[in-house]
């Protein structure tokens, strides 16, 4: 009977370990292109945010795939006056915020996001992109912190699964990925941070 | 005892091995059913993963193929006129890029005019040399790097009203399009950042116009990157930007060259005899000389935007269209303010062109209100006022309505 048990047993481990092979097998296979080198997903956040929207309505990152935001950020190097660091770091940016599950490029990126250091710290890395300097919001449908009804109103619970999780405000072009895009936040980091943002924007 | 014992033990035995059996079978039934599981899955994961292999090639090649472009349909009603349907433009932009080494790119402009004819041209054509993080050569027949408007504001998703400014389209101010080769880049200058292009090539042609045949007076400069070089001398021109802070672009713009008439209109067949193709005889080559200054600054949800431009023919004292110098001038300021969290867009627009020719001098006030369905496709409502010559199409006010849609 015991004999008879772990020959049971043993195809579900076969079926865990299939399993386990179609993922790997998936997400190795769906690499994305080898170029350009990878950039630094802040900065690319940061150019994404200061410069789309001074021609034209900022595209979210989820309109396009990998390989489309490579022709389209080297078509936007010329028209918006890149260099070439700018133009990897936003294609780095936005190849890491189109989607939660490109498994090979999220490790890429997580390994030039920076940990959050001090709350002051992970807004300007972090946050600052889409949320501004003087929490305004650096482009249209992006929440204004200033505001006495805004989003700030909500309460530390709401304000926290939001910041984990993602979210979508009304009006924004794109969703906030979760932990704004650096998974690299505790979740210590991402309440400090919402502590800087009450105690520097709120009224 | 011993007897009732051993039965009551054999009993128990029997019930015992009764029950076992169907465990057993069961299990085995299990293990069967398990293992026919795997085998399929098996199979469905190595034709899966031949099949994402093959998907695979697609995301990971030395050469990307990409398209975008925009495309716009609309209505217009002028004050005196009929109202109509109209297709603005369809411009697809074709991307073919080696690496991050060079990239083709390639925009056609298909338009349907007021006879139902389908018209295309060639809006540009460059091969992108991407020589350093610093610099761009690119080569073919590129958008003019002069201001702001031609190069980066015409596409009509990207333009937030449903026309150009007086003077910013074709035969107005500011040149169109060059022929030619372009170095271009960005410099950065510590927490300033700054971008510059430069550029040689072929240059503008001209078209004069007669009422009596016999004399002839420019009509206006066809800056549309020709390719043939019919005056002999290159145009150099280019523009630098500088941004003190992110929000704030600030450019000025010079290019200088010849340009000579090529083209007589009224179907008067121009003296060439002798001469290359494209040449009018006794024709000189005039002095073509463009400055243009252009400004952005955006906060939030307002935009604030200007440019200038100013195009000059020197005089001619030989030729069919021998005359004085001529000057087509043209300024616009646009605001434009999204309402918070909303899909709602106001902008206003001011221009002022004026040209050698009095009829098409206007100075042109416009309202417009813009909905965002996404930040792609926007639908746009707006009252172009025009104050030009009473009678002219230059003084005719009209109504826009424009679905414009960028891919």
């Amino acid at each position: 009977m015991k004999n008879k048990l772990s020959n049971i047993s043993n195809p579900l481990f076969k079926l865990s370990v299939t399993g386990f092979l179609l993922l790997f097998s998936y997400s190795a296979s769906t690499t994305a292109a080898d170029f350009p080198q990878a950039g630094n997903f802040s900065n690319g956040s940061k150019v994404w945010a200061d410069n789309c929207n001074r021609c034209h309505n900022i595209r979210g990152p989820k309109e396009l795939r990998d390989d489309q935001w490579i022709s389209t950020s080297f078509h936007m190097r010329l028209r918006a006056g890149l260099t070439g660091q700018e133009t990897r770091d936003v294609i780095t940016f936005l190849q890491a915020s189109n989607t939660k599950t490109v498994a090979s490029g999220a490790t890429q990126v997580a390994a030039v996001i920076s940990k959050g250091g001090t709350a002051k710290e992970t807004y300007e890395k972090t946050c600052i992109a889409c949320h501004g300097s003087d929490g305004k919001g650096a482009f249209p449908g992006t929440p204004d912190f200033t505001l006495k009804e805004g989003a700030l109103s909500k309460s530390d619970e709401v304000l926290i699964e939001n910041i984990s999780n993602g979210f979508q405000s009304e009006g924004s072009p794109m969703a906030m990925p979760p932990k704004g895009g650096n998974p690299n936040l505790s979740e210590t980091d991402v309440g400090n941070v919402l502590s800087y943002i009450r105690k520097t924007f709120g009224n | 005892m011993k007897l009732s014992c051993y039965m009551f033990r054999r009993k128990l035995l029997v019930s015992a091995f009764s029950l076992a059996l169907p465990t057993i079978a069961l299990a085995e039934s299990s293990n069967a059913n398990l293992q026919k599981q795997i085998d399929e899955l098996q199979n469905q994961v190595s034709a899966l993963n031949s099949e994402v292999q093959q998907a695979a090639e697609w995301k990971n090649p030395n050469t990307l193929v990409h398209m975008a472009g925009y495309a716009d349909v609309g209505f217009v009603s002028p004050e005196n006129g009929n109202d109509s349907f109209v297709v603005g433009t369809f411009a697809p932009i074709f991307h073919f890029q080696y690496r991050d080494v060079v990239m083709l790119e390639s925009e056609l402009e298909f338009e349907i005019t007021e006879d139902g004819e389908t018209e295309v041209a060639l809006e540009y054509l460059t091969i992108d040399w991407f020589v350093s993080d610093y610099a761009a050569v690119i080569a073919g027949k590129f958008l003019s790097p002069i201001g702001q408007f031609r190069q980066n504001l015409h596409p009509s998703w990207v333009n937030k009203m449903p026309s150009a400014p007086p003077g910013f389209g074709h035969d107005g101010a500011a040149p169109i399009s060059d022929l030619g080769v372009q170095v271009r880049g960005a410099i950065p200058l510590g927490s300033i950042r700054a971008n510059y292009a430069v550029y040689a090539s072929n240059g503008p042609e001209l078209n004069s116009v007669t009422e009596d045949e016999t004399e002839f007076e420019l009509e206006g400069i066809r800056a549309e990157g020709f390719g043939a070089d019919r005056d002999g001398d290159k145009t150099i021109g280019g523009r630098f930007a500088i941004l003190p802070v992110s929000s704030v672009e600030i450019g000025v713009s010079i290019a200088i060259g010849k340009a000579t008439v090529t083209e007589l209109e009224n179907e008067v067949e121009p003296p060439t005899a002798g001469l290359e193709p494209g040449l009018i005889a006794g024709e000189s080559a005039r002095d073509y000389d463009v400055i243009g200054a252009d400004f952005v600054w955006f906060t939030g949800n307002m935009s604030l935007r200007g440019e200038y431009v100013k195009t000059q023919i020197g005089e001619a004292t030989t030729g069919t269209t021998a005359g004085e110098s001529a000057t087509w001038e043209s300024l616009y300021a646009q605001l434009a303010y999204r309402l918070p969290k909303s899909k709602w867009e106001g902008v206003i627009r001011y221009a002022d062109f004026d040209s050698p020719h009095n009829s098409e001098d206007v100075t042109q006030t416009m309202l417009g209100i813009n909905y965002l369905v996404s930040n792609n496709f926007i639908a746009k409502l707006a009252y172009e006022s025009n104050d030009g010559t009473v009678g002219e199409p230059s003084d005719d006010d009209r109504t826009l309505l424009q679905l414009a849609y960028g891919f």
